[in-house]
């Protein structure tokens, strides 16, 4: 077996691309969190983000329309999730699984009606989101298999990190989406509309939820298949457990997720048994997720020694 | 929760999710009423179709009873499908391997190695919530594709019938349940489902064990106060849930397949746990509700085969469904509105305990 193949500078961007996906998802959460809302839907605002991003490519032939209507198709679903917790009282991981068992639902049932067909759709039809070539790379080997063809949401994504991160951090509505997220009844009385702020989270995690599902079915790939999204939307969750509900480090987690996943497909060409390789992501998942919960206890003992209350 | 109008609640949620999808099936130029009546017809005209809704209530009747009994201790267990596969696959395991054994020995044998194994699962995701606090939710979902790929491994490499097909060989003709409504699938698996539920019931609601996992779920603090472990009860809860879910893979590769199949659940769990999810985990009314969706489900096929309407839109009722039910606030008249909220500002505060934990 040859390890130099498996870890060569062509995994650098094998990790981004797979890491993309998870990445949008991962700050759908990483945003919602922030106003304590743990937004285990994003998978099914994912999956309809991509099955409209699908459809509306298909009979459109416009990708600036399909990621446009998957942003909507986003927001919609996460409005129902937002409206059904927020003012309806529903518990948030009931109502975020009840969305992602609708999502599966609707789009197995949307597949079959206007796309004609069960199971998997693919198309020369559909337009992707274009990649990003630029010439000049071409003579270069390392050039051009480190920069060139990004699809145009990888790049995008990175520069969400720094935006989202940005508005977390330097500006007034991230003080006040953070002190909701902490306090909120400190932050009603200091006059933040709380439930106000938990709509406008939900409404922006909603479009980067259906961006995430679009890049998957018009960038990453070029079909809907039913629950594509498998799983990533809640390893974006996970991802943002293991920054914290930091962009920044939601992100180191969505590259080391991205990592795994490309080492694993290019162990299984060499004949590894590939369920080993496939349920590697998800073990480091849990692992990550212990870890982080593991320091955050370890660290709010020692804030907590110094305090009389024991608190469980 | 225990609020009077519960069941009136659930009614109407019934009845307006059913509307819902008849406004669909409207939409798409479908009869909703022929629709429902082929549903139905498809669920309980005939000897197959009864047997094929019996067949399908009762892995949904014990893995919604597992998400119950974890539910009891605050826990959201998601995973019982994984709990699923892993016992379904350990009851193949003991089948097919101990076949010198005598039946009724080898069937509890059967019973009791998956039940194990099912246990041990899921007492690792209640392990790590009970002592960090990490999310269940995600734990569980995780583990169930570890679980997967786990099976999907074994099935297809050690434990393989070496058929082409990813299965186990046959489990010894002794261990079988007897099928006792041919031409349909439905065995004696129900009796025994039904059974464990009873002794469930009684569990949860008159047993010392059912008192501590109530009180470690409602009020942690107090039941640490009188004397309880909360982290303690929590993991025993969560392998008991576990112990339930194997159970129903055991029924299912017992009493229908007589092997283990790859892949063979399709969100099986997922199903039970919408049953719970809509009744609210509440104890009395979740086999009703796991039967009626084992009615939509077997219903579905003849509705589709009958009316040509798509056995997706079953699901997306389903679906829908949940989402009403889910809304604790949705049917409360104005007038009730002032005793609603402080009923729910009790009962909010325990189902926000994990995302408290959460919180950054």
């Amino acid at each position: 077996m040859d390890f130099s193949s498996i870890f060569d500078y062509t995994l650098i961007y094998a990790t981004i691309r797979a890491a993309t996906p998870i990445l949008f998802a991962a700050l759908a959460a990483v945003i919602t969190q922030q106003a304590d809302i743990i937004n285990i839907g994003t998978e099914g605002i994912m999956l309809t983000g991509a099955f409209t991003a699908v459809c509306v490519s298909y009979f459109t032939g416009s990708w600036v329309l399909a990621l446009l209507a998957a942003m909507i198709a986003g927001v919609v679903m996460a409005m129902i999730m937002a409206t059904a917790h927020i003012k309806y009282k529903a518990d948030i991981c009931a109502i975020g699984t009840a969305i992602n068992i609708f999502a599966l639902a609707i789009t197995k049932f949307g597949i079959k009606q206007f796309l004609g067909t069960s199971g998997s759709f693919t198309n020369p039809r559909i337009i992707a989101i274009p990649k990003i070539h630029i010439s000049i790379f071409d003579s270069n080997k390392y050039l051009n298999g480190l920069l060139n063809n990004w699809s145009l949401m990888e790049i995008f994504g990175i520069v969400m990190v720094f935006m989202i991160t940005f508005m977390l951090y330097r500006t007034v509505w991230g003080l006040r989406l953070r002190s909701v997220g902490r306090f909120p009844m400190a932050a009603k009385t200091a006059g933040i509309n709380v439930n106000r702020m938990k709509y406008q989270v939900m409404v922006i995690s909603g479009i980067l939820g259906g961006m995430a599902g679009a890049h998957l079915s018009i960038g990453y790939s070029q079909m809907f298949t039913e629950n594509m999204t498998n799983g990533r939307g809640f390893m974006g969750v996970a991802a943002m457990f293991f920054g914290s509900a930091n962009p920044m480090l939601a992100w180191i987690g969505c590259l080391l997720f991205g990592l795994t996943d490309s080492i694993g497909g290019r162990l299984q060409a060499y004949g590894w048994p590939s369920q080993f390789v496939l349920m590697m992501p998800y073990i480091i998942t849990i692992f990550v997720l212990t870890v982080s919960l593991w320091r955050k206890s370890v660290r709010e003992a020692k804030i907590k020694s110094s305090l009389l209350t024991e608190q469980l | 929760m225990k609020s009077p109008n519960k069941y009136i609640n659930l009614l109407l949620t019934i009845v307006v999710s059913m509307l819902i999808g008849a406004v669909i099936m409207l939409m798409l130029g479908y009869n909703p009423l022929e629709a429902y009546f082929q549903l139905f017809k498809g669920a309980f005209v005939g000897k197959l179709n009864l047997g094929t809704t019996l067949q399908k209530f009762v892995p949904l009747l014990l893995t919604s009873m597992a998400f119950v009994i974890s539910s009891r201790v605050g826990i959201f267990n998601v995973g019982v499908e994984g709990e699923l596969y892993l016992g379904a696959l350990a009851a193949a395991w003991v089948g097919f391997t101990f076949t010198g054994l005598p039946a009724p020995v080898h069937i509890v044998f059967c019973f009791a190695f998956a039940m194990l194994v099912g246990a041990a699962w899921a007492s690792i995701p209640g392990a790590l919530k009970a002592q960090w606090g990490v999310n269940e939710v995600c734990v569980t979902i995780l583990m169930n594709y570890v679980a997967m790929f786990i099976t999907s491994y074994l099935v297809n490499g050690p434990f393989s019938a070496k058929t082409g097909v990813p299965q186990t060989p046959a489990v010894a003709a002794g261990v079988k349940l007897t099928q006792f409504m041919r031409p349909s699938q439905a065995h004696t698996g129900l009796f025994i489902a039904i059974a464990a539920v009873i002794f469930i019931y009684w569990l949860m609601s008159r047993s010392t064990l059912g008192y501590k996992f109530t009180s470690a779920g409602l009020n942690p603090l107090h039941a640490q106060y009188v004397g309880i472990d909360p982290k303690k009860t929590m993991i025993r809860a969560m392998m008991l849930s576990g112990a339930v879910g194997g159970m129903a893979g055991c029924i299912e590769v017992l009493g229908v397949y007589g092997y283990f199949l790859d892949n063979f659940s399709s969100g099986i769990a997922f199903d039970g746990m919408l049953a719970a999810l809509i009744v609210k985990s509440d104890i009395k009314t979740v086999p009703f509700m796991a039967f009626f969706l084992a009615v939509l489900k077997s219903g579905a096929l003849g509705m589709e085969r009958y009316t040509g309407v798509s056995k997706a839109i079953v699901d997306t009722i389903i679906a829908v469904f949940i989402i009403f039910a889910t809304m604790e606030a949705l049917f409360t008249f104005k007038k009730k509105h002032k005793a609603k909220k402080e009923a729910s500002a009790v009962t909010g505060k325990e189902d926000q305990q994990g995302g408290l934990n959460n919180g950054f």
